[in-house]
């Protein structure tokens, strides 16, 4: 869908959506969607909540736009909104089940087992059944604050630098370290208790 | 066995970051202890679900609904008139009961007048309507105050004049 503003630089956009230019918001919202939904897709697995948090991203940064100065890039300032919106979300629902066998379906006992039984160097070949380890994985992310759990998933899952994730999050250094060890500690000890 | 058991290690940082130094000293330390055998177990099943959870993450982030941003806009049209019905209300919220007060005066003032007969004596009325005070009509003064100085001059000494 063109709109004239593909040209247009991010300061300006800004400048013109400020003065509610529908067009300018919408090539906002077209240029940085892909951005946008990352971030989400890091906190929600299912597409309509994702979609939620996305939409909410984007009327949340109009109602910033006066913030932005364009001292930094609109994709990290965007980001930064994205990932608060996440969290707030997340924090909303106050889910944090614990991690217990006796919830888990067969397929994924059946899969813990078998990557208990391998060796070491078996367990980081490919996963053949992705969709369950996916499951399970939600699971024990669940169990995590979503604070701890976006340290993990960046650093860990997504081999961001500890100042990346600090960027986007605008924590401290040392805050995203110990985020990313308790949650470590966390799962690790989660899984533990699993397996015994 | 070794006592310096290796959950630190492990938790401190990714296992995928691990200097080969580290990962000699955990496989070494876990042949000899069960609680740390399990506990690397633990941390290896759990970085494998994690690095799964963040490749479903990126796979499906390649997919945005074509539709999503007429959706925005939508939702942003939305709150453009919620904004501006919100403006009208802060503002009627803030003045309305001033503004309520004085149309009310307004209107109970122009009811009076047009509707409510009159209650006072007509002589009051007719006091109020000739502009001469009782002084003025016995004493006559009125009357002289209108003279201008000429008039009296010469209503003063018209006999002398005559008189010559």
């Amino acid at each position: 869908m063109s709109n004239g503003y593909e040209q247009a630089s991010d300061l300006e956009l800004a400048r013109l959506a400020r003065a509610e230019d529908e067009s300018a918001f919408a090539e906002i919202v077209r240029r940085y969607s892909p951005r946008v939904f990352h971030v989400a897709y890091r906190f929600f697995r299912e597409r309509s909540l994702a979609e939620e948090a996305a939409q909410e991203t984007f009327l949340k940064a109009f109602a910033q736009l006066k913030s932005f100065e364009g001292r930094g890039s609109m994709e990290g300032w965007l980001t930064r909104i994205a990932t608060n919106t996440c969290l707030n979300i997340v924090r909303a629902t106050k889910r944090r089940p614990e991690l217990v066998a006796a919830d888990l379906n067969e397929d994924e006992n059946e899969w813990l087992e078998k990557k208990l039984s391998e060796t070491s160097s078996d367990r980081h070949r490919e996963v053949e059944n992705r969709r369950v380890a996916a499951d399970l994985a939600e699971r024990l992310l669940e169990t995590l604050s979503a604070e701890d759990r976006l340290a993990l998933t960046m650093i860990d899952g997504e081999d961001a630098s500890v100042s990346e994730v600090a960027q986007m999050t605008g924590w401290s250094e040392s805050k995203v370290k110990v985020r990313a060890f308790r949650a470590r500690k966390k799962a690790r000890e989660a899984l533990e208790k699993l397996f015994s | 066995m070794n006592d310096n058991h290796i959950t630190y290690t492990l938790d401190n940082s990714s296992l995928r970051n691990l200097s080969e130094r580290d990962l000699l000293a955990i496989r070494a330390h876990v042949e000899g202890c069960a609680q740390c055998h399990r506990a690397y177990q633990a941390a290896q099943i759990s970085a494998l679900l994690v690095k799964e959870c963040a490749d479903e993450a990126v796979e499906n982030f390649g997919s945005v609904n074509p539709f999503f941003q007429t959706r925005v806009l939508a939702a942003w049209r939305e709150q453009q008139a919620m904004m501006s019905v919100s403006a009208f209300r802060r503002l009627w919220s803030t003045t309305g009961a001033l503004f309520a007060s004085m149309a009310a005066t307004t209107a109970a003032l122009a009811a009076l007048t047009l509707f409510v007969p009159s209650s006072e004596p007509a002589s009051q009325q007719t006091a109020a309507l000739v502009p001469y005070s009782a002084e003025a009509v016995v004493l006559d003064q009125d009357q002289d105050s209108q003279l201008t100085d000429d008039q009296t001059l010469s209503a003063i000494y018209a006999d002398d004049d005559e008189g010559k």
